[in-house]
């Protein structure tokens, strides 16, 4: 079904150790990492598995909790120390839902929308959130269950601060616009999934324009249900945690984070003027059908590809993996992507090896870098990819693979470990979530 | 206790909620209106009322506090009811 082209016109984020999104863009694009010895975790000793993570604080995002005098460690609002927004909004917001109207505020003046437009019928909101875990809901629980207190010492909002879609909640309270609000989920593909839902609002008429993207509010509460899964790294310096498919990888970095994208109808935008900073050429999204919430699936990333490209011409310079620095998940998803491309005329970018794994916010922030590696025509590295494997993966063995036969070392050209410069007309974004839910996207530059 | 006494109590609350325009809690009356008056989101009034007992060292009923109204004469009439009750 072919629909109206949609174009990518601003951007704007919350992001590790970073002060904005020109930051983020400067470290991520110097091979840095954005990984931390984070000192919640470390503070309950053995309790706790891992304890590196990209994590924010409150004071590195300008903002101070007021603490309930009702309830212990309760933060029942936060004070925006640069006045960005209102104290109202904040009244109703968990931290996550901060990131969100923050990152949207950049990215709607980046994309140069004026007040008629943001507020129109024929603007949206769809932002996500992976949700694993939220520290208002945890004190608030614990006031009424363990310590007995009536539930109206917690205030009126632990729900607008603890629903699902309390991210596109915020925003569009913020920004009043009058088309759709909602959000997907979809585990550690929300961010992507989001943009592929608003890009297909845009692309069938539905909206002209839509704020965009995921957000993964610090919660020690997340870090703690993952490493209780023993799915976290361990054993490494920080900025070694992440090591996308490095045969001595060990597990992801829990990180957090927000990316927000403003996407606008292509011809809309083209007749204002606008700074075109991408344009989506195809989104595409299925199930594995093999009934694993969490195992990936050769088979289902390969329907996936087949569904991104649809038989056209499309290609891709840059792969955008998802590159968990999981032990099971890079191995399947760099042989899917080479069985479909073969092994020659493009890259592998591993974001999450410099930043870890941003949960419901991952697609939407490895989103933002596709479209920085399409500005800057340089293609972003696979950190600590020193050793690849160069026996066959168990699964390779079996008399059912029917993927690829050589070891992952065989595809070490394409996982560079540093920055380089490469003619980048295309980067193909993949993003997987427990459930088995895969999704991709084909983002170019404007010709 | 004096009624005074009561709303000088529920002023030092309402200046820790960042939803109220803190100038207006300069000449505040018992006539004042919550919402319409200073113009306090609906939700933050079960706020104002927890924090209330917290600092009046009560528990109202919670029939009391749905029947409650929006004037800062409300809100003492009940303290000083609570109280009396206790």
């Amino acid at each position: 079904m072919k629909g109206r082209k949609v174009a990518v016109v601003g951007m704007g984020g919350v992001f590790p150790d970073c002060k904005d999104l020109l930051d983020f863009e400067q470290k991520l694009f110097s091979n840095q990492s954005l990984i931390r010895s984070w000192d919640k975790p470390l503070s309950y000793g053995k309790q706790v598995r891992s304890s590196v993570a990209g994590y924010i604080t409150e004071a590195e995002v300008n903002l101070e909790p007021v603490t309930s005098s009702l309830v212990e460690g309760y933060p029942e609002s936060y004070i925006d120390l640069l006045n960005r927004i209102p104290d109202r909004n904040l009244a109703t917001a968990d931290i996550g839902s901060i990131w969100a109207m923050l990152s949207s505020i950049d990215a709607i003046k980046m994309a140069g929308w004026n007040n008629s437009e943001v507020e129109s019928e024929q603007t949206g909101v769809v932002v996500g959130s992976g949700s694993c875990g939220n520290e208002i809901q945890r004190i608030a629980w614990h006031n009424f269950f363990e310590l007995g207190k009536k539930t109206r010492t917690v205030g009126a909002h632990t729900v607008d601060r603890g629903m699902v879609y309390r991210e596109a909640a915020n925003v569009s309270c913020l920004i009043k616009n009058r088309g759709v609000c909602e959000a997907m989920g979809s585990a550690c593909a929300t961010g992507l999934g989001n943009i592929g839902y608003a890009y297909r609002l845009i692309s069938f008429g539905l909206q002209d324009r839509i704020v965009a993207g995921g957000s993964e509010g610090t919660a020690l509460e997340t870090f703690l249900g993952f490493d209780g899964m023993q799915v976290l790294s361990r054993g490494f310096e920080p900025h070694q945690s992440s090591r996308p498919f490095d045969k001595d990888r060990n597990g992801f970095v829990c990180s957090f984070g927000t990316g927000i994208v403003c996407l606008e109808a292509y011809d809309i935008a083209k007749a204002r003027g606008a700074n075109i900073l991408g344009v989506i050429d195809s989104y595409f999204n299925n199930s594995d059908g093999d009934g694993d919430m969490f195992a990936p699936s050769f088979s289902g990333q390969k329907r996936l590809w087949k569904g991104l490209l649809n038989d056209t011409s499309l290609r891709t310079d840059v792969v955008k993996v998802h590159g968990t620095s999981t032990p099971t998940g890079d191995a399947v998803e760099l042989l899917s992507v080479v069985d479909t491309l073969g092994d020659k005329g493009f890259q592998i970018a591993a974001p999450k090896s410099q930043f870890g794994h941003m949960l419901g916010a991952a697609g939407a922030v490895e989103f933002i870098t596709a479209i920085l590696m399409l500005k800057r025509q340089e293609v972003l590295p696979c950190l600590n990819s020193d050793n690849l494997n160069p026996e066959l993966e168990t699964f390779q063995t079996v008399d059912s693979w029917s993927g690829p036969k050589e070891p992952l070392l065989y595809y070490r050209d394409l996982l560079k470990q540093e920055v380089f410069s490469k003619e980048i007309n295309s980067v193909a974004c993949l993003n997987y979530g427990f459930g088995g839910t895969n999704s991709a996207m084909l983002v170019s530059k404007d010709n | 206790m004096e009624r005074k006494e009561i709303i000088d109590g529920l002023v030092e609350i309402l200046q820790t909620v960042r939803t109220i325009d803190q100038e207006k809690l300069k000449d505040i009356k018992e006539e004042t209106d919550f919402i319409a008056d200073l113009k306090t989101p609906s939700t933050e009034m079960i706020n104002i009322a927890a924090k209330a007992e917290q600092k009046f060292d009560l528990e109202f009923d919670d029939d009391d506090i749905d029947d409650l109204g929006s004037k800062v004469r409300d809100f003492v009439d009940l303290i000083i009811k609570t109280k009396a009750n206790s």
